[in-house]
């Protein structure tokens, strides 16, 4: 270790939090209260000069070598610490891909060879930043939506829901929307569109109210659609983002496919797979974390659709759900998992339940989350 | 330097495995191996602010949370933003006498973002004193913070206690020689002294409460058009995580990141191939063990159009960067089997194997030093080595692989400019080496690109260079001895270019 390191002046241990997500990864320290940084979870390819996103892998090796790769960037660029026998705490889905996490496990203790690994359930440590211990948690990601209950400090996963509603479907859908609307999009190319799909998403769309979202669909609308806006390409061209696009552009989300899913309806099949006792307390405690929760007007168009929903005939054994309350955590909505582990990465858990360098050559793999954590959690 | 931007045709195969060209690998002098930067350890050396080139001790950049204390950039462009000096009227205008007070501002000089526009006043001194912004939930968030640092220190007693309850059943030989100071303190009577953090027991903290009305969607966002460049791009939004401004109003000024110098180490034996001098302004290195100044290189200077079956001619200048003579052997690629036949056994055997880590001892310096001495943290724990993967290269064409060697005189920066005798007396084999010029040497190679390959594929041939590597760092020590000599081998791999079509 460089003698330039301070040791003596600060004495407790510095433990580095990660957060993977699909599309943004959030990186900083335990105990403080946001990020140093988000960055997008991708690395330029050093061969091709492609920039790759890190899940878009072919195989293990592949997925290897793009893992060493970025978590080389997080350390050397953003965190600037050396990742040698320090402790990482890892934020993961609960649904996250098995050769993934091995993946991932594999390059910090071989690669990187920290000293301990803590990976904690991303639904579970959100509830954290709220000191509470039994809600509905929501995350809305790149990818996916998913609905985990957390009852008495314990994820109830038989309950969980999972529908593939998050940017990237969003994305897609400005896309074709776009092309419906006739704005030229085809005379675009296609690495333009794919850096301006986010940004149309960010700053033009919001999510809209119910009734608007009904009349704008119907053919003989009475009202107009929000100000269209034009969009700047490149300097010399421009694409026009109809005002009907800018308001139906979340429309997915709280559109019921075959099977009645959507958002909404997804909330309420996780509160029937639960216990009776707890459903009321779940109803009243809804947390809503991944980035796609910061659209504008998006809860409570949540809300108003929740309360939609429950008088349907479907969900009339919920008679007892007379309010749905949501929570507003310390933070913004796309670091309020990687919070909820700086907290835990604060305490004394990463020394207690942490996997040990030597545990892991010992056995060779990552115990899954529930081995690990059911204990400690259930306590707090 | 060329290597940048050249194209990688001339690859050597690090001991990891890995395909780099010369001007990327390491030689470490004491392992005698080969390293690349994907098999040596990174470590942080320095860190330093890219604008100011100032220093900071990392204790220090832990504090400041990696950032400069004087350098901004810009948060709407993220270029670095200059402070501007300006005018404004004396305090009290009625006064004839006062002088018009000089004040400064921050200006991007790209965007021409201005302090002025988000409504930061304006500073007296120069140097700064900008307002810095607190997080809102400081405080809700530090007693979380406590709390649960509280109820897990009380789960770890409790873990404790128990665990000395279980002890009990068993007669231990402490218990039966009653010397440790639990037992002393426990016969005459005395509690435990309670760890001083579960002293101040920490209020039992309130869980958030939900609430039903959330904020809903503002009307006039039906209504009034919205300014494109007055909302921020998710870009900008990410750059302070805290805040996520939505508006450009908000964007606040924001501390340059700093950079850092990284060192490198051998992971087999501890040493450093590569470490940067401490001050920011300089460029160079204390230790520097690029494989550029100990492994011949080698150039391809023509090759014979490649047709597939037909022989052709291969012209290789080798290159002796070492200041002592070295002779350089060409072998078949099978000449290196200990390393190939590790690649096969490892991708038989089951994947999760490959990456074995091979044991070592731990290093000798925190053995001779009494544990107590040395801090836990401060000790280095030995790092280990990765079993290299197997390179994946395929060949795709044969070499004739010459029966002489050729030897290669140590380099002379003076002999660059000797235009005058170039008269060498080495006995070589004239069918091989072609020509000659001080530390260089072209020699001929006979390939036969592989009748297998399509028209247009990339031809590539790969040998074995055994050069022989003086080694310098015993010479140092020793002055009598002399200079410890080594075969060295490592395997080359050359992209010759595509497969052409029959002459005919």
């Amino acid at each position: 270790m460089p003698i330039y390191e301070g040791y003596g002046t600060i004495t407790d241990k510095l433990t580095f939090i990660i957060d993977i997500g699909a599309a943004y990864t959030k990186i900083g320290f335990s105990a403080e209260f946001a990020p140093r940084a988000i960055v997008a979870s991708e690395v330029r390819c050093k061969n091709t000069n492609q920039v790759r996103n890190i899940y878009d892998y072919k195989d293990k090796e592949d997925l290897y070598d793009l893992l060493v790769e970025f978590i080389h960037l997080l350390y050397f660029k953003y965190a600037l610490i050396s990742p040698k026998d320090r402790a990482v705490v890892i934020v993961e889905s609960l649904l996250c891909p098995t050769l993934f996490r091995e993946t991932l496990a594999k390059v910090l203790f071989y690669h990187y060879e920290v000293a301990s690994l803590l990976v904690v359930p991303s639904h579970l440590v959100s509830l954290a930043t709220l000191a509470i211990d039994t809600g509905l948690v929501l995350d809305i990601g790149y990818t996916e939506a998913v609905a985990i209950p957390i009852c008495h400090g314990s994820p109830v996963l038989h309950a969980w829901q999972a529908l593939p509603l998050g940017s990237q479907a969003i994305h897609s859908h400005v896309k074709t929307l776009l092309s419906a609307d006739n704005t030229g999009i085809q005379n675009i190319s296609e690495s333009v569109l794919e850096d301006i799909k986010e940004d149309i998403k960010v700053r033009c769309c919001f999510v809209t109210k119910r009734e608007r979202a009904e009349k704008l669909r119907s053919v003989s609308s009475d009202i107009a659609p929000c100000p269209s806006v034009v969009y700047p390409l490149g300097g010399t061209k421009s694409l026009n983002v109809s005002g009907k696009l800018r308001e139906m552009m979340y429309e997915i989300f709280f559109d019921e496919d075959l099977d009645h899913l959507c958002i909404s309806t997804m909330i309420l099949n996780v509160i029937a797979s639960v216990d009776v006792e707890s459903r009321t307390l779940l109803a009243e405690n809804i947390v809503l974390i991944g980035g796609t929760c910061m659209a504008p007007g998006f809860k409570a168009r949540l809300k108003a659709e929740l309360y939609r929903q429950l008088k349907n005939e479907r969900y009339s054994k919920f008679k007892n759900i007379k309010t749905i309350k949501f929570h507003t955590p310390p933070a913004k909505e796309n670091y309020t998992a990687w919070l909820g582990a700086a907290i835990y990465g604060a305490t004394e858990i990463v020394s207690m339940k942490a996997l040990s360098k030597d545990q892991y050559f010992k056995e060779k793999r990552l115990p899954d989350w529930w081995s690990n954590l059911k204990d400690v959690v259930r306590s707090i | 330097m060329a290597y940048i931007i050249e194209q990688e045709v001339v690859k050597y195969v690090c001991t990891c495995g890995l395909l780099k060209p010369i001007s990327k690998l390491y030689f470490c002098r004491y392992c005698l191996e080969v390293r690349c930067g994907f098999c040596v350890c990174h470590e942080v050396d320095s860190h330093f602010c890219e604008k100011c080139l100032e220093n900071m001790p990392s204790a220090e950049a832990r504090l400041k949370k990696n950032r400069c204390g004087n350098c901004l950039i810009c948060p709407s462009c993220l270029l670095h933003l200059s402070v501007r000096a300006a005018t404004v009227g004396p305090k009290n205008p009625e006064d004839p006498k006062a002088t018009p007070r000089k004040v400064v501002y921050l200006h991007c000089l790209m965007c021409r973002w201005s302090s002025r526009d988000v409504g930061i006043p304006d500073q007296i001194a120069a140097t700064g004193g900008w307002p810095e912004r607190e997080n809102v939930y400081n405080v809700r968030l530090s007693e979380i913070i406590e709390w649960y640092k509280s109820v897990v220190l009380l789960e770890k007693q409790q873990k404790l206690e128990k665990d000395k309850k279980k002890q009990r059943k068993y007669m231990s030989f402490t218990d039966k020689t009653g010397l440790t100071a639990e037992m002393i303190r426990k016969r005459i009577g005395l509690t435990e002294p309670p760890n001083p953090l579960l002293k101040t027991k920490a209020k039992p903290l309130e869980g958030a409460i939900a609430k039903e009305d959330v904020e809903e969607l503002p009307d006039n966002i039906f209504t009034q058009p919205i300014k494109l460049n007055e909302i921020t791009t998710v870009q900008q939004r990410l750059l302070q995580p805290e805040w996520q401004p939505v508006t450009v109003d908000k964007l606040f000024p924001i501390h340059k990141h700093l950079s850092v110098k990284q060192s490198l180490r051998c992971r087999s034996c501890e040493h450093n191939v590569s470490k940067p001098e401490f001050n920011p302004n300089s460029v160079r290195f204390k230790i520097q063990l690029f494989a550029y100044y100990h492994i011949p290189e080698i150039r391809i200077v023509t090759v014979e159009p490649l047709r597939a079956g037909q022989p052709a001619e291969l012209l290789l200048k080798f290159i002796n960067p070492t200041q002592h003579q070295t002779v350089v052997t060409i072998l078949d690629l099978s000449s290196m089997p200990e390393l190939i036949q590790d690649d096969k056994c490892s991708a038989d055997t089951s994947t999760d194997d490959e990456l074995k880590p091979i044991e070592k001892e731990p290093l000798s310096l925190s053995l001779t030093q009494s544990a107590s001495l040395l801090h836990t943290t401060l000790s280095r724990q030995p790092s280990f080595t990765i079993k290299p993967r197997q390179t994946k290269q395929q060949v795709g064409a044969d070499i004739e692989i010459p029966a002489a060697n050729f030897v290669l005189p140590p380099r002379d920066d003076a002999a660059e400019f000797d235009d005058s005798g170039e008269n060498y007396n080495f006995n070589d084999d004239p069918r091989l080496v072609k020509w000659r010029k001080s530390n260089k040497a072209v020699i001929k190679l006979q390939i036969t690109p592989s009748t297998d390959l399509n028209l247009g594929d990339q031809v590539v041939v790969g040998f074995v260079m055994q050069h022989i590597y003086t080694n310098t760092i015993a010479t140092s020590v020793e002055k009598d001895k002399e200079p410890q000599k080594c075969q060295h081998k490592i395997r080359v791999f050359l992209s010759l270019g595509n497969l052409l079509g029959s002459s005919e």
